[in-house]
């Protein structure tokens, strides 16, 4: 009778999977497609032509909005008299300001759809984007939900040289 | 008395495996999308959220330094601000050969958009913009389409007034 011990392991090892190809593939393909990976994606503005690069003001009566980029500030206009001087805040236009009182004259006119954006020879093109995006549309909080809606409102943008 | 014992790696890899696989099976799906324009690494493109998608078009891309019209570079920043015309003649003529050198099916698709997208850092003046759009206008590229990077739209956090 030979002597049987049952040796029970201390632990009991679970069955083990050989990961080396896996770890192989995975350590290889990651980096790879980390980096070539976009995340950023480019999107275009299209701009309303051919009034779009004339400097004169249109000669239709009645409103036109137009906002006039300064190197000091922004002012608002109705294409007859000046409706809001909007000085810079700090180093950076004062964007809030005027996406409200954009709002507000939207509402106003809320058949119209076009706008001037007109800026002095030495503005950056970041700040003409920024402008057309606060003239173009807005983002509205909606008190039901926690999400907020982008509400449209001068879509029809057209650019110039300021007076 | 040690004993060399052959001992099995001791780390523990399930939990990389998961991050792993997840991350692989995202990244491929996110690479299998192919962009009609790349993101420019010289440049840095100004934010906006609109949502438009590019087309194949003519490119323009203006860097800080100099203009390129379709790969190749035409004319410097400094020497259009020191132009006074509204119209930039080497940008013309490259356009005109953009429209005339048709190879093959990309470049065909291209000078019949008779549309021109710009692609410009953040920092170009406007001045240069102008000129570089009313040469393409004159020349008969009615459309102009300038390329941003899209950003999430923020959420306006409520700030007591």
């Amino acid at each position: 009778m030979a002597r049987r011990h049952h040796y029970r392991r201390r632990t009991s090892e679970p069955a083990e999977l050989d990961m080396t190809t896996f770890l192989n593939l995975m350590v290889v393909l990651v980096p790879f497609l980390l980096i070539t990976a976009v995340f950023s994606r480019i999107t275009i503005v299209e701009l309303s032509l051919p009034s779009s690069v004339g400097g004169s003001a249109p000669t239709e009566p009645g409103f036109r909005m137009e906002v006039i980029v300064r190197d000091g500030g922004l002012e608002l206009s109705d294409g007859r008299s000046m409706i809001a001087t909007i000085p810079k805040r700090g180093d950076q236009y004062d964007l809030e300001t005027l996406s409200s009182l954009v709002m507000s004259l939207k509402r106003n006119h809320p058949d119209d759809n076009d706008a001037s954006v007109l800026l002095e020879p030495n503005i950056e093109y970041d700040h003409l984007i920024q402008v057309m995006d606060a003239v173009r549309s807005a983002e509205l909080p909606q008190v039901d939900d926690q999400e907020t809606t982008r509400v449209a409102l001068f879509t029809d943008i057209s650019i110039g040289d300021a007076p | 008395m040690a004993r060399n014992r052959a001992r099995a790696v001791g780390i523990n890899l399930t939990s990389l495996m998961d991050v792993f696989t997840i991350l692989v099976f995202f990244l491929l799906v996110n690479s299998a999308t192919t962009e009609v324009l790349e993101t420019p690494k010289q440049i840095t493109l100004p934010a906006s959220v609109v949502e438009e998608k590019p087309r194949e078009t003519v490119v323009i891309f203006i860097s800080p330094n100099e203009v390129t019209v379709q790969g190749e570079s035409v004319v410097l920043v400094s020497e259009i601000l020191e132009m006074t015309s509204q119209d930039i003649a080497p940008i013309g003529e490259r356009l005109q050969e953009v429209s005339k050198n048709i190879i093959g099916l990309r470049t065909q698709i291209v000078a019949e958009s008779q549309e021109v997208t710009i692609l410009a850092d953040r920092s170009v003046p406007f001045s240069v913009i102008k000129k570089v759009m009313s040469t393409c206008t004159s020349r008969g590229f009615a459309r102009l389409s300038l390329a941003v990077l899209q950003k999430a739209p923020e959420t306006r956090t409520a700030s007591a007034n």
